[in-house]
This record gives structure tokens, sequence and C-alpha cells, in this order.
């Protein structure tokens, strides 16, 4: 007999004590919108953290090279060759029929100039040797005219591409295709055939990836750089003198079929490690379809943990509840008394009570759940304010807290709903219990 | 026993308090035919209230019967009880008792309202006892807005909701002045004249008067039980008035 009678009733009480009751709500309020609001940054977390792997590729698995830590104390030995070697990979490529293509990369540290321009001054950048492929796996786009290195180009003549923000630099004033870019390191030139557009930097994951700047990028046939440039790379520096040799940088083995993805890594590490598993020191297989599994996990980590706040919160709600009915159970003892005097049952007290809680309850649910879905709004005037008054402290926040957007968890909001009206009766019962407890003939006496 | 409207049986009520038993009913023995008007009198702690709460089934006995038509009420469990309350009885206490936030009409309604009969007739049926004690006018107003006699009338068209077996009413005029006694005894007796059955407790000689019967009380035993021949009416004070002086009417309603 939950009619709508006892509603009006209950709500009527309630009225007798406005601020009590708005008080009350305010703390469910506070509970249900926590649920939403952290669910939410948690989803919008996890979504960039996903964007930011998936930017890599499911279905790659990224083999690179790194130097290992310096052994001789000094001196000059010979440079050790390290890291991947085109032996292995043409070996992975050949024999693991899972894996589609295969790009190599070799990236080495240089300064360019422009021959044309005396003004602009040597800036240090990156050289890299690739394919045509690289474009397509790190996601770069070509501006206005020219191609990325076409697999038909002549790999004995030496063009390249640049990076836009390099381009920019190099040639603030000129169209640089056609142009020479010029080596100081090595004495060499090389035409330009092509620019692409900016690209921001992709994040750093997990520590087991640095983090890309192609800002600063010159793309080369790869063929090219061998023939160009050997495998021993000889750095001068002032006073210091240093050598590695190496072949590849990075492997990015793309996966036929993404369901093979863990299978094909286990395979590749097995192929390039010893036969004991043990991994190498100047090689690291990334897969970024397992740092997705962990980022998921991850997630799901993050979001029990704000969950259980959001949860710690309402507990403190529904306790004011439990708290105010209490009181007004004590307060009310004698309306008790002539309830059930004249005919009330325990149940239709223990209703009337519960009513009241789940009103409360309720209406602080609903209007959590209305302030619960102004978070994205308030994440990006935040955000807005933050960029007009404190540029400098937003910069400093890193990358993850910078950008990411509050998602509302759909779910959220039939759960934050139920979580309060299961507060109102969790918290309710008991109060109302002892109210429909009391002995009639005792409550009537209560003053 | 068609015509009782409650039998009871060398009842017995003891309180147990830690270190001793109150005694406060020993034995009490009595029959209430329908439309009787009785007035239960006795000193101070001699067991009227706790004789009422039997009898308003808020309590169960500690031993002996009661009898409301054929049901044993010393028997029922605490839903049984509520559910006679709300049917058969009505209560009119001495502070009135009417729920602070609800109106008038509300009020009246209450009992129905647990019964799950709150339908338009029903409702129809409140607005009219509403009139029928003087209130028709005052159906939205709520408790604080009215007098402690107007109030006593919502108490008494509530407790007349259900069409009680019987109404009872412990001190119902403690807390009234003379006057405002006057009228609630009019309406008890032209309620008793229509055919209801009442019980009722007072200290006073005056309102004991008006009753057909006295039944006095005395540490928890029946001392006398008496027909009052020399009943006060509202004919009979309609007469004196006349042979009295009607310049002085405020002299005769005290009785
Ligand atoms: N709940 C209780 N617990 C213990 N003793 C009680 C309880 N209720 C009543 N008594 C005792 O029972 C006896 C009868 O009390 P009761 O209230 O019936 O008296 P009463 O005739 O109505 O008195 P009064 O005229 O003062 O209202 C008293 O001695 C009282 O102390
Ligand atoms: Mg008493």
């Amino acid at each position: 007999m939950f009619g709508l009678r006892t509603w009006i009733l209950g709500v009527k009480s309630l009225l007798l004590h406005p601020m009590r009751s708005l008080l009350t709500v305010l703390g469910i309020f506070i509970g249900v919108a926590s649920v939403i609001w952290l669910l939410a940054i948690g989803e919008g977390i996890g979504k960039k953290a996903k964007e930011q792997i998936e930017g890599l590729g499911a279905d790659n698995i990224i083999v690179r090279s790194r130097k290992p830590p310096d052994e001789g104390a000094g001196g000059f030995s010979a440079p050790k060759l390290f890291g991947l070697t085109r032996a292995e990979c043409d070996t992975i490529e050949s024999t693991i029929e899972t894996i589609g293509s295969v790009l190599r990369i070799r990236e080495l540290p240089y300064k360019f100039s422009y021959a044309g321009n005396p003004d602009v001054k040597p800036i240090d950048g990156r050289l890299v040797g690739c394919t045509e492929g690289y474009a397509e796996v790190t996601r770069l786009e070509m501006s206005g005219v020219g191609r990325f290195l076409k697999d038909d180009i002549d790999v004995n003549v030496n063009v390249c591409v640049l990076a836009g923000e390099l381009s920019a630099y190099l040639f603030p004033f000129e169209d640089p295709i056609g142009k020479q870019i010029y080596l100081p390191e090595s004495q060499d030139y090389f035409r330009v055939i092509g620019v692409l557009k900016p690209k921001n930097a992709t994040a750093a994951i997990g520590g087991s990836l640095d983090a890309q700047d192609f800002s600063r990028d010159v793309y080369i046939h790869i063929k090219t750089m061998e023939q160009r440039f050997g495998d021993t790379v000889i750095k001068r520096g002032s006073g210091s003198f240093s050598a590695q040799e190496f072949q590849l940088s990075q492997a990015t083995l793309r996966v036929k079929d993404v369901r093979d993805v863990p299978r094909t890594a286990n395979v590749i590490k097995a192929t390039l490690f010893s036969k004991e598993g043990e991994p190498r020191q100047d090689i690291s297989v990334i897969v970024p379809y397992e740092l997705l599994e962990q980022a998921a996990t991850t997630k799901f980590m993050f979001m029990v943990f704000m969950g259980l706040i959001a949860a710690i919160s309402l507990l403190v709600g529904g306790i004011g509840i439990m708290n105010i009915m209490l009181a007004t159970v004590t307060e009310r003892t004698r309306e008790i008394g002539i309830r059930r005097a004249i005919g009330a049952k325990r149940k239709d007290i223990i209703q009337q009570f519960l009513i009241e809680t789940i009103a409360l309850s309720v209406v602080g649910g609903a209007t959590g759940i209305l302030g619960g879905l102004l978070c994205p709004a308030a994440v990006d005037a935040t955000r807005f304010v933050m960029e007009q008054f404190a540029p400098k402290i937003l910069d400093s926040l890193p990358e993850i807290v910078r950008e990411t957007d509050a998602v509302i968890v759909p779910l959220s909001i039939p759960l934050a709903f139920c979580i309060s009206v299961m507060v109102g009766v969790i918290f309710g019962i008991y109060p109302a219990m002892r109210a429909a407890q009391m002995d009639p003939i005792e409550a009537l006496r209560h003053e | 026993m068609a015509d009782l409207a409650a039998s009871i049986k060398e009842l017995t009520k003891t309180y147990k308090l830690q270190s001793e038993e109150v005694r406060a009913l020993r034995g009490v023995t009595f029959d209430v035919p329908q439309g009787d008007y009785v007035a239960i009198m006795g000193p101070s702690g001699s067991g009227k209230s706790t004789l009422l709460n039997l009898l308003g089934c808020l309590d169960r006995p500690t031993s002996g019967s009661f009898f409301l038509g054929e049901d044993d009420v010393a028997k029922m469990d605490d839903d049984g009880l509520s559910t006679i309350r709300a049917t058969r009885i009505g209560f009119v206490f001495q502070s009135y008792n009417l729920i602070p936030q609800l109106t008038v009409e509300e009020n009246i309604e209450v009992p129905l309202y647990y019964q799950g009969r709150l339908d338009p007739s029903a409702r129809q049926r409140c607005r009219e006892l509403a009139s029928m004690v003087g209130l028709g006018e005052r159906l939205g107003h709520r408790p604080t807005q009215l007098s402690g006699g107007q109030q006593q009338r919502v108490a008494i068209a509530r407790s007349l909701v259900n069409d009680p077996y019987f109404i009872l009413a412990d001190e119902a005029t403690g807390n009234l002045d003379s006057v405002t006694t006057d009228e609630i005894l009019q309406l008890f007796e032209r309620l008793n004249n229509e055919g209801r059955t009442i019980i009722m407790v007072t200290h006073e000689d005056e309102v004991s008067a008006h009753a057909k019967r006295v039944i006095r009380l005395r540490d928890g035993l029946i001392q006398t039980d008496i027909q009052n021949t020399d009943r006060v009416t509202n004919l009979k004070k309609e007469a004196m008035a006349k042979i009295q002086d009607p310049a002085k009417p405020q002299m005769e309603r005290k009785v």
C-alpha cells in the first residue's frame, strides 16, 4: 500500500522541517553526484589512455633496440653491435606467418640546416630511415603536394621528406620542395621531395616506450641511410668521442589478424631472446595490444577506487539520513502512538518512515544526477578558466590531466539512482523499525 | 451475547518492574451492552487508564478474557489488535491527539486510510461527520488553528469514522473548561441517543452524572457498579433552565 497518499504525507512531514530535509538531501546529492563525477573522470582518463595506445596500433608489435648500459670503464674500445639486426628482422618476416608486413626504422640524431640560407642555424633533429609504410603506421600526413618515400624511388639518390615544424624552421619564406637541406656533421645534402603536416607528439606509454617527437624529423629511405651512413655512428662532442653500432632502431611488425597478436608476440620473443627466455638487454618488445589490456585493467582498478570514494560519500549521506530519521522518530513518538491507537499496523509505521527516507534520498539522487551530468561542462569550464588565468599551472600538469575530458558513463545514472534508493531503504529501515516497535501506550504518553 | 458491545471476565493486568510487580487490575468482570453509556471513576492509580487501554486493545491483559463481539481480544497478536482498533474502536483522548501536520478532514480520515477504505463515499462521510460535530466550515484547518474544544470534536468525529463498537474516552473533558465540557458531553449524549456505546473515564462527578452507569474502581478492583438513576440529560437541563432565571444561563450550564 505504498499509495500516493502515503507519499504526499511523507513529503508534508518532511516539509515541516525544510532546512533539515534540505541538508539531508544535500548529503545524498553530494554522494550521487560524486559517483557520476568520479566515474566520468575515470572513464575519460581511461578513454584517453586507450586512444594513445591505439595510436600505436593494436595490431602492431614493436621491437625496439636500446643501448645496453656501458660495460667498459670508459676508453676507446671498438663499438659493439647492439639491438635488432637486419638479419633477425628478415628471419622474423620470413618465418612467422601471422605477420603481414614489417616496417624497418633506423633513427639517428643529426643537425640540419639549409644550404641556401646561412642565417638559419643548424638545428638538432632526427634523421629517420624508413620506408613508405612508416607514414601510415605513425599516422603522418603529407601537406600539399609531394609524397612520402614511395617504394619506387631511387635509393641511390639523396631525397628526403621533412616534418612540418622543421620545414617551417628551415624554410620560413620559401617553398622547400626541390631545395637541398644540409647535414653539417656528415656533409651530406638531401633534396626535399615532400613536407608533412605538423603532428603532436605521442605520449610515453607505461614507461616502456619513449614519447615520440616527430617535429624535427627528416625522413629518408632506409636503404639510402644504410648506404650513406653505415651501421656505426660516431658522435663528436666537445672533447668527447663515442661510437655506437646498431642496424635498426625499431621494427614495427603488423599482424594480419589482431587476435593473433599475443601468440605472435610470444613467437617473436622466443626468436629474439635466448633459449632460457631471458629478455635481451638491448631489445624491448612492446605489444600495444597487451598494453591496451593492461590499460583496461588499470582503468578498472581506477574505477573501483573512484567508486569506493563515491561509496564513502554516499555512506556519509546515508548516515546523515539515518541520524535525521532517528531524531524525527523520537520527535514524532506521540504521532506514532496516535497512529497506532487508531489502527496503524507496525508495517504501516515502517512504511511511513521508510517513505520519508526514500523520498529524501530520491530527491537527493535525482538532483545528484543533474549535478553529475554537469561534470563534462564543469571540467571544460575549469580548463577554460585555467587557460585564461593560470596557463602556467595548466602547462605544468601532466598531459593526461590537461587533456582528459569527462565522459559520462551512461550506466552510472541508473546506478546512482538505484544506489540512492538503496541508501534510503538501508539507512531508513532501522529508524522505521524503531518507530514501529514502540509500545502505543508509551508513545501516547510521550510529551 | 449479540447485544453486548464488550464482555470482560476476571481481567487482570500486572506490570512487571525490575524490583516489584504492580497489580494495576486484579480481576475485573463486567459486560457492556450495546448503547450503554458508562463512566469509570476512582482515585488516581486505581487502574482506570489501564482498564481503558485494555478495552481499547492497546494492551493485552495478563489474564482473563475480553470479548469484543465473538472475538477474544486477549488472544490476538499485534496486527490483530491493530485491525480491531482500526475497525471497531473509537478513541477520544484527554489531550485530543490529532496529527499536527494533517488538516481536520485528513485527521478524520486516518483510521479509514489504515483500513484501505478511503474511497470517495468514505470521504464524503468524513465531511458529514465534521459537520455533525460542528466543524463543517473548518475542514482545511490544522489542529493548531483550532481551540481545545474544537480539537476534541475533531477527535470525536475521528473516533466515529469507523462505525465503532464503542467510543473510549479517557478524561476527554479533562483539559476543557466547563462550557466546552458541556458541549462535548452534549455531543456524547446525542451519539448515545443514536445508539453509540460510550465508555469514559473521568474524575469529575459533574461529568459522570451524564452517564447511564457508573463503575468505581479501587486498587484494581470494582468497588461499585451502579445504574445512574439521577442522570443529568440535555432534556432535564432545558427543563431546569425554564424554571430558573433565564437571564443567567451560565450558571445552569455548569450543572
Ligand atoms: N506501564 C506501566 N508500568 C508500570 N506500572 C504502570 C504502568 N502503567 C500504569 N502502571 C501502574 O498501574 C497502576 C494503575 O495506573 P493507571 O494509569 O491505570 O491509573 P489511573 O486510574 O488511570 O490513574 P489516574 O487517575 O491518575 O490517571 C498505577 O499504580 C500505575 O503506577
Ligand atoms: Mg489515567
